[in-house]
């Protein structure tokens, strides 16, 4: 270590420089530090000041680089598509949310099938002509149909309810002519049925005479941060991880231009994990993707690169979440070049539409206008990480009634400030070479690097969610913060100081567009369990069993890819519980460790 | 507080939603207060969680729900615990709920509504309160 440094030297009188530097801290502290630690009668000061001692034989080009450049700590380029386009963007008033045909829509879906369609048709006729960004209800997530007892009082409520091939088919009836399924691209916001959907995304190419492979966008497909958070796995790890294989191996074959996934420790996060172990959980989730890829006989460097990331976590402290994102890019790039051998330099970067933010978990209730300028913080900490300064989420998040118009309005008008007056995004990592931002990305490397041995020496990503070690780990992560915060160690505005009779209730008003009918939601199980029997009824249903057996008979032999078969079956009407259940059968069905 | 020892609760989370941080952290704290804390993990129906109740003998039900599922699965609970003559267990919801829906689980018969930012003490001071004047 010490050698190395010494190679590394600036320039051949550094070690003189530093011992100067060293001389001027150790006075700097006698006289200005340690009279005031008297007067405030403190042990040691609550602020740190960094210098080039802290820096001493760091590695520029090794550690940090050029934006674009391996390790890509400095960021993924150094010319994105919105920075070029800023200009444009804001002299024709462009609407993110809107989408046009080069992006998906705003992310939604409610109620049945047809209820969301009408929806996608009248926001087509406002212009807001995104693919579709589909949200699944809890019942789809979780493989069961929406006559399922499981599903009661669920159906259509968080997303929409898809049981078979007609549903998925019934959201596209709009999406034709310039919206063409060539066209336009498409999310699945889907992980346990992942193969499901996208088998029902190639059958309906099938049908509309267009080849699979005209097809874009993005699964989320991300199967294991389920079990470490947000829950809505089906089947054990190990099966999950075949059925994620069978995914990768079809997409490359027959939907090349569909990304395969997109991962992230967002969802970790949230349920309580450390940044560390944000990193660390989906660190060691991309690496058993990536091996499941490798183990079947892909090139690392052709299937890495059609890997995407959604979000890691955010907090409040910003040079921290900061440092964050460039220890996530530079932990990435060295994972897939020095372990899996990467030399594509498109399969080394994190590609997410977002890099940091405060996370809806930083939101509060009190005093929710307050939440603008939380969400604000993250913009600025997003913009000087590369990517837009994107406000997040809108202050009403933690109100739990949708985002108002209000809400929605200011933070788009906040993204903008923040990317069109204050020049924010005009330097690239402007953290690059500071002395505390590079000590502090180095020791959120190291520490997210030694949860990675330890998951590694546990036997990787699979075992420690099979002994709930992850689980275990960040649910107490939760309850120490929550300690923290009930024992006013950390301060959050509103909720556990500044509270008293003399603090105003901020209120502004708030319009919920009626994205999704009251009305419609209230009748969508039983329209949707009608219109289910109704399918069930017409379909052949000697074709179902049988192309069920075969799919559970190859189910049995773990080197088959059944996705072939669960295109038949999708084709042949069979409804996604009656998959999921054949699959059930053979895999059996994840039981998470005690807590 | 040796009263605390006999307090026991039942912290569950009824339907198919999976955002269980504030069921493990309550779960965690009410141990931590001294109470006899059983969680059931995930996606337990109402008639589990009734059962789960009675059986186990327990003086509360905590139900974590962030899914806006929350009226629909309450009011199944209460139907499932009164089917099991559970009806007398202290019941109180946590999650997600909108104002205007705290009074209609109240009128259900939940004790207490506990959103976002609530501390476990106060959860925790609630209970033995509500213990003590149904004694």
């Amino acid at each position: 270590m010490k050698e190395d440094k010494k190679k590394d030297r600036l320039c051949p009188h550094e070690e003189q420089y530093l011992e100067k530097v060293a001389k001027a801290r150790e006075q700097w502290e006698e006289k200005l530090i340690a009279p005031r630690l008297k007067r405030f009668n403190l042990e040691k000061p609550n602020t740190s000041f960094y210098t080039p001692l802290d820096r001493a034989g760091s590695n520029f080009l090794e550690n940090v680089g050029f934006p674009g450049l391996y390790p890509f700590t400095a960021g993924n380029s150094p010319l994105e598509f919105w920075k070029v386009h800023a200009r444009l963007a804001a002299e024709m008033g462009f609407r993110p949310d809107w989408g046009g045909t080069r992006g998906v829509g705003k992310y939604g879906g409610f109620g049945t099938a047809g209820d969301y369609r009408d929806y996608l048709i009248r926001m087509h006729s406002m212009g807001r002509k995104g693919g579709p960004n589909i949200a699944f209800d809890l019942a789809t997530q979780c493989g069961l149909d929406s006559d399922s007892e499981q599903a009661l009082g669920e159906v259509g409520r968080v997303g929409v309810a898809i049981d078979c091939f007609q549903d998925f088919a019934t959201i596209y009836e709009p999406y034709t002519g310039e919206l063409e399924i060539d066209k336009v691209p498409s999310n699945f916001t889907i992980n346990a049925p992942c193969c499901v959907i996208i088998a029902m995304y190639a059958v309906l190419a099938k049908k509309r005479g267009i080849s699979p492979a005209a097809l874009r966008g993005t699964p989320q497909n991300d199967i294991l941060k389920e079990f470490i958070a947000r829950g809505t796995y089906i089947y054990p790890p190990g099966p999950s991880l075949r059925l994620f294989r069978d995914s990768l191996v079809f997409l490359r074959e027959k939907m090349p231009l569909l990304n395969v996934n997109s991962m992230g420790g967002y969802h970790i996060r949230e349920a309580g994990a450390t940044r560390e172990q944000d990193l660390a959980f989906s660190m060691a989730n991309a690496a058993a993707y990536l091996e499941a890829g490798v183990e079947a006989g892909l090139d690392v460097n052709d299937f890495a690169a059609l890997f995407t990331f959604n979000a890691f976590g955010g907090s409040m402290e910003m040079y921290h979440e900061i440092a964050f994102q460039r220890a996530a890019r530079r932990v990435y790039a060295r994972m897939l070049k020095e372990q899996f051998g990467t030399t594509n330099p498109k399969a080394m970067i994190i590609r997410q539409p977002i890099t940091a933010h405060i996370g809806c978990s930083s939101t509060t209730l009190q005093r929710p206008l307050n939440n603008w300028i939380r969400a604000a913080v993250g913009g600025i900490a997003a913009g000087m990480t590369g990517a837009i300064p994107g406000v997040f989420p809108p202050f009403d998040e933690p109100l739990g009634l949708g985002h108002s118009i209000e809400a929605t309005q200011m933070q788009f008008d906040a993204t903008r400030i923040l990317l069109y007056e204050t020049g924010i995004t005009d330097v690239l990592d402007p953290w690059a070479g500071s002395y505390f931002m590079e000590t502090l990305t180095d020791e959120i490397e190291a520490g997210a690097l030694a949860e990675m041995d330890k998951i590694n020496q546990m036997g990787g990503t699979v075992a420690a969610i099979e002994s709930g070690y992850m689980q275990k780990a960040i649910a107490k992560s939760a309850y120490e913060k929550q300690k923290r915060i009930e024992a006013r160690q950390d301060f959050v505005v509103g909720v556990n100081c500044f509270t008293s009779e003399l603090e105003l209730e901020v209120s502004i008003n708030r319009d919920v567009e009626p994205t999704y009918d009251p009305a419609l939601m209230a009748t969508a199980e039983e329209r949707q369990v009608e219109s289910l029997k109704k399918m069930k009824a017409s379909r052949d249903n000697k074709a179902v069993a049988s192309l069920l057996n075969t799919l559970k008979a190859h189910a049995k032999d773990k080197d088959k890819n059944l996705m072939p078969d669960i295109c038949d079956c999708v084709e042949n009407h069979c409804t996604l519980q009656e998959i999921c259940d054949v699959m059930r059968e053979v895999f059996g069905e994840f039981k998470q460790a005690k807590l | 507080m040796t009263d605390n020892a006999k307090i026991r609760v039942l912290i569950a989370k009824p339907g198919l939603d999976g955002h269980e941080r504030g069921a493990r952290v309550i779960a965690y704290g009410l141990r931590d207060a001294g109470f006899e804390v059983i969680y059931t993990g995930l996606r337990q129906t109402p008639a589990q969680i009734a059962s789960a109740a009675v059986q186990e003998d327990v003086d509360v039900i905590g139900l974590s729900i962030l899914s806006g599922a929350h009226l629909a699965l309450t009011k199944q609970l209460k139907e499932q615990l009164a089917a099991r003559k559970g009806e007398d267990i202290l019941l109180i919801v946590g999650g997600i709920i909108p104002e205007n829906d705290i009074d209609t689980l109240k009128q259900m018969g939940v004790a207490g509504v506990f959103t976002a930012g609530t501390p476990v003490s106060q959860v925790a001071d609630f209970i033995r309160q509500n213990l003590q004047k149904a004694a």
